[in-house]
């Protein structure tokens, strides 16, 4: 907490427009990953869970990694090349989180979750607790990290609900729902943060010029 | 008011009985409005009893003198062969033309509809059966006639069981050798078929598989052979000249091979009959309600509808037995199941007209030759159908005038005058008896218009008393069963009360004070009361222990959160998840229980720990109870007494189950411990950790499933009785299965429940007073008391809103008589450790005391 408040780097407030950008480019990953599945490989998440899932982490993995590390938290002592390396060394501590989630809430979330995070805190154990814990964002990147990975456990949390139900539709297969749940909650949450991004943006402006 | 508050604070033990009774008695109404059971009346029809009645007055019983106790009606058939081919759908035996599109298991069944769209003495019946659509269920009514209750439920779900090893295809094997060669023998009356395979093809691969239309087709060769026999010897002299079959369903199924609800695809089955006998009859159109279309052969196939209510008086009048069933001599092969046709009871059916014409148009025919009015066959069929529902309301009228003297939840008195006047109504002018058709014998052909009206009569009454007894059967008491909820309602704010004695300024504290405790109370009220919703839907009841399970999770993703905050440790929570993986792979290993010595063994240690146990406070009046090691230790051995018993009754999976156990608890209460710091110092109100005891009792929840238990009756593992006996004793047997069944998730935990508080007391502060402990103890029991008592209302409730629910019977009353159960166990439990670990006279004094010093 002392540390992210005493860091007052440029690289670290963030604009609303960049946020949007963001936000959109991983939005409309999304939307790839999910579009390529359809069109190309006639999958979908009901036919055939695990390679649409597959094809939307490789979608994705890349443009989070990569953009998220732009926003790393001291530039000047952590080189751009370092950040994404430790996105992708997230990969697997992530995959291994979700295996553990995925017995309680059987939810692929680990992307959302956890790369944008190791790439922007690295190890800083202070920033995780932070946000993780505690849910006190300070500055719009806490923000974009926070939210979205929060909207995803609960979205997925709640898309395991209809689960048990005897209806008999295809989509209530055990990680169907629950990443439609996570898909869900993660978009909401980030236009969530986006909103929240906004005023503090217009703030710190000023405080720029 | 000071007399009250001390009584209160003295006798915390006293609130707890207070409760258990309050409960006890509150379930009791309630079960008494809700799970009705029809008395069942001691009484056998005889051939005698016939000369009471009004429809042979002037003269006596033509039939009496009749050999083989066939007195009732005039005997339109000799033998009978009922062949029941379990869960026959509908749409098994209807040509495909009847439904919208052809499926592939349409059409299998051709002998039947050949014969039905060929020949006029054989036809094709939808039988509407009355839900619970279960096999013991409904053969008791199609023998009895009667409606089902509750309690007959129970012992069908049992049934299953028996057969469930049984492959597909030898469960109609001894079945298909025996029936063939019966058929040639003489020494029956009645032959009784019981065939298997359709229901377990679709209990276990479902309707549309390919086990099932194999099935279908085997069932359309037995069925060819059967009937090509029956023809052969069906001439003048033959042993089946005048013999009549059937082949029926005694409910249907649903796509997946369920069975039970009462949906269309369930109650729906079909009925084949086909009389042996030539020539084939006929029957007034005004009384034919068949539906026509084309078969596949551009045939006409007819098919009527009756309610399977009215199949076992149909049957009797056929066979001219006293209604339903007397005593012909049944010749019931290979299934055990309906072998009790012959000492069955009284019937509400009614003679259904179309099944009854094909087996008795058949001598109408024969007696009339001489007749010349055009429409004399009619006036004759009539003429019989009309004696014979002259003795079938007889019969229905004596049956509830007995039932309403004998029961006590008998139908009301406006009832019975209504059903008694329109009795007397159908009754006054009798006019199809036989003289008063000899009368006018001479003369012209008499006119059908009395007779019609008659029968018309008779069938008004005989529809409303089956109307009236389905309201009555099936109705729940709402009076009973609204009482004994608001009983039970009750105990929750006494529970609140109890728990809040100790100052009533808490409470404020409570909601201003620390944020903390009040999030974390706010959250177990949260996760509790999502559990009592998810009580709503049959499919959630069906999947309870993994919403369960689902929620422990989210209650320890919970606490893990909180724990990071407070910069602790991870690896409980790891091992957490862990061990609740590892719950789905226990099914499996370990093999191997000893012989029966060895159990007893166990038995008798464990009894001999418990009462060790029990008494040893009489000896050491005077030990201090304060020190927490003392409770540790006490708890340790009452768990350890009563575990090994338990474990050895669950059987391969049972240490598996208790390494889970352990774990889990462990956990929750590392979890527990790590936010403790502050909470310890707000002693003033809720001195202990709400979220930890929502968490200890979603755990037990947990167990109960895991332990392979599960809502239902057939969930009960009896193969635990008979652990360490051979032979059945039914009390003895009766507690082994009370402890296998609720012994992981209702003894250990709230034996166990003490961890909580001894544990975090022995790592937290060191000195702390015991009586704080105390207090502690006391309102972690009250609190785990009231979670159970809270999910169980919320079942009642549920059940009270869905007692219409298709599933009330196959899952709501299971679900609720379990819950009931284990909610008075844990209150006699509660009761029980409260005397072992607080006993009464320390319980009194030290209360007061902390209070002064407050």
């Amino acid at each position: 907490m002392v540390k992210a408040s005493t860091t007052e780097n440029p690289s670290q407030s963030v604009s609303p427009m960049q946020t949007f950008f963001i936000h959109l480019i991983c939005g409309v990953g999304l939307a790839v990953g999910l579009w390529v599945a359809h069109n190309f490989y006639s999958i979908s998440l009901i036919s055939n869970p695990s390679r649409t899932l597959r094809l939307i982490w490789v979608t994705m993995c890349p443009l989070v990694i990569l953009f998220y590390s732009c926003f790393r938290k001291n530039p000047e002592k952590c080189s751009y090349l370092k950040a994404v390396i430790r996105g992708v060394l997230a990969l697997p501590i992530g995959a291994l989180v979700n295996a553990l989630g995925a017995i309680a809430l059987g939810a692929p979330v680990g992307i959302q979750y956890f790369v944008p995070a190791a790439s922007v805190f690295g190890s800083s154990w202070e920033d995780w607790r932070r946000i993780f814990a505690h849910t006190k964002p300070n500055a719009s990147v806490d923000y974009m990290i926070c939210l979205p990975a929060h909207g995803a456990v609960i979205g997925a949390w709640f898309g395991a609900w209809p689960m048990p139900l005897d209806w008999e539709r295809p989509w209530q297969e055990w990680p169907i729902c629950v990443s439609y749940g996570a898909m869900a909650g993660y978009l909401i949450t980030m236009v969530l943060s986006f909103v929240l991004v906004l005023p503090r943006g217009r703030q710190q402006h000023p405080k720029a010029d | 008011m000071m007399e009250m508050g001390d009584w209160w604070r003295r006798g915390k033990w006293r609130i707890m009985v207070m409760l258990t009774m309050l409960h006890i008695v509150g379930i009791l109404i309630f079960t008494r409005g809700f799970l009705l059971t029809r008395t069942e009346l001691p009484y056998y029809s005889n051939c005698s009893d016939v000369s009471e009645s009004p429809c042979f007055t002037g003269q006596s019983n033509p039939y009496q003198n009749q050999s083989n106790s066939r007195c009732w009606t005039r005997p339109a058939v000799d033998r009978l062969v009922i062949i029941v081919l379990d869960a026959l759908r509908f749409d098994f035996v209807a040509p495909s033309t009847f439904f919208k599109e052809p499926k592939p298991w349409m059409d299998k069944l051709q002998v039947l509809q050949k014969l039905a769209s060929t020949k006029r003495s054989a036809r094709i019946f939808k039988a509407i059966a009355d839900p619970p659509t279960t096999s013991l269920q409904r053969l008791k009514g199609l023998t009895t006639g009667g409606l089902p209750t509750f309690i007959d439920v129970g012992n069908s779900f049992g049934a299953p069981a028996i057969l469930e090893d049984n492959l597909i295809h030898q469960v109609d094997n001894g079945c298909i050798e025996h029936l063939l060669p019966s058929l040639y023998e003489e020494d029956w009356d009645v032959l009784i078929a019981h065939f298997l395979g359709v229901d377990h093809a679709g209990h276990i691969l479902g309707v549309d598989s390919v086990p099932m239309i194999e099935k279908l087709e085997q069932y359309n060769e037995i069925l060819d052979k059967v009937i090509e026999v029956l023809d052969n010897q069906s001439g003048p002299g033959g042993l089946h000249e005048n013999t009549f079959l059937l082949v029926m369903g005694d409910h249907g199924q649903t796509i997946n091979g369920d069975h039970g609800g009462g949906s269309a695809e369930e109650v729906e089955t079909s009925v084949f009959a086909m009389s042996f006998k030539k020539p084939p009859p006929t029957m007034p159109s005004e009384f034919d309600t068949s539906s026509c279309e084309m078969d596949l052969d551009q045939k006409k196939t007819c098919i009527s509808s009756f309610q399977q209510l009215d199949f076992a008086a149909t049957v009797s009048a056929l066979l001219g037995v006293p209604f339903p069933f007397g005593r012909c001599r049944p010749a019931v092969i290979c299934c055990g199941q309906a072998s009790d046709a012959g000492y069955l009871l009284f019937s509400i059916g009614r003679v259904s007209p179309e099944l009854y014409t094909l087996g008795a148009g058949t001598w109408n025919l024969e007696n009339n030759i001489e007749g010349n009015c055009p429409n004399q066959k009619e006036e004759e069929w009539m003429q019989n159908y009309c004696n014979v529902l002259c003795i079938n309301s007889w019969q229905v009228k004596r049956y509830i005038d007995i039932y309403s003297a004998s029961s006590v939840i008998g139908f009301s008195s406006e009832d019975l005058l209504h059903i008694s006047d329109m009795y007397a109504q159908a009754e006054e002018n009798w006019s199809c008896s036989s003289e008063s058709l000899l009368l006018f014998k001479d003369e012209s052909c008499y006119s059908s218009l009395p007779l019609k009206r008659k029968i018309d009569a008779y069938f008004k009454f005989l529809l409303n008393v089956a109307e009236l007894a389905r309201s009555k059967w099936t109705e729940f008491d709402l009076k009973m069963m609204g009482i004994g909820f608001v009983i039970i309602l009750i105990s929750l704010p006494i529970y609140f009360l109890a728990m809040m004695t100790k100052s009533v300024n808490g409470f404020s504290s409570l909601l201003f004070g620390d944020s903390e405790i009040f999030v974390k109370l706010v959250f177990a009220l949260f996760m509790v009361v999502i559990r009592a919703c998810s009580f709503l839907s049959n499919s959630y009841i069906l999947e309870e222990g993994k919403v369960a399970s689902f929620l422990l999770a989210t209650t320890a993703m919970f606490k893990l959160r909180n724990s990071i905050k407070r910069e602790k440790m991870l690896v409980e929570v790891a091992v957490h998840w862990a061990s609740e993986s590892d719950v789905l792979s226990s099914m499996l290993m370990l093999q191997g229980i000893g012989r029966n010595f060895i159990p007893r063994i166990i038995y008798a240690v464990g009894l001999g720990q418990l009462l060790l146990l029990a008494f040893s406070p009489l000896f050491h009046k005077d030990r201090d109870l304060e020190s927490k090691m003392h409770l540790l230790i006490k708890t340790l051995a009452m768990l350890s007494s009563c575990s090994s018993t338990i474990i050895v009754l669950s059987g391969k999976q049972g240490p598996l189950v208790a390494l889970v156990t352990i774990t889990g608890g462990y956990c929750i209460m590392r979890l527990g411990n790590i936010d403790r710091g502050s909470t310890d110092k707000v002693a003033g109100i809720l001195t202990f950790d709400p979220l930890s005891v929502t968490q200890w009792s979603l755990l037990a929840t947990c167990l109960f499933f895991v332990t392979g238990h599960w809502c239902a009756f057939d969930g009960l593992r009896y193969g635990a009785a008979f652990i360490g006996y051979d032979e059945f004793v039914l009390v003895r047997q009766a507690i082994l299965l009370m402890i296998d069944t609720f012994g992981f998730s209702h003894i250990i935990p709230v034996f166990g429940l003490p961890f909580l508080v001894a544990r975090q007391k022995l790592l937290g502060h060191t000195d702390q007073d015991g009586r704080l402990l105390l207090l502690q103890l006391s309102q972690m029991y009250l609190m785990y008391g009231l979670i159970t008592a809270a999910s169980v209302i919320a079942t009642i409730l549920c059940v009270i809103i869905q007692r219409r629910h298709l599933m009330v019977w196959g899952l709501f009353a299971p679900k609720f008589v379990f819950d009931v159960v284990g909610l008075i166990l844990t209150d006699i439990l509660i009761c029980l450790a409260w005397f072992y670990y607080v006993g009464r006279r320390e319980d009194g004094t030290q209360l007061t005391t902390l209070d002064h010093r407050d």
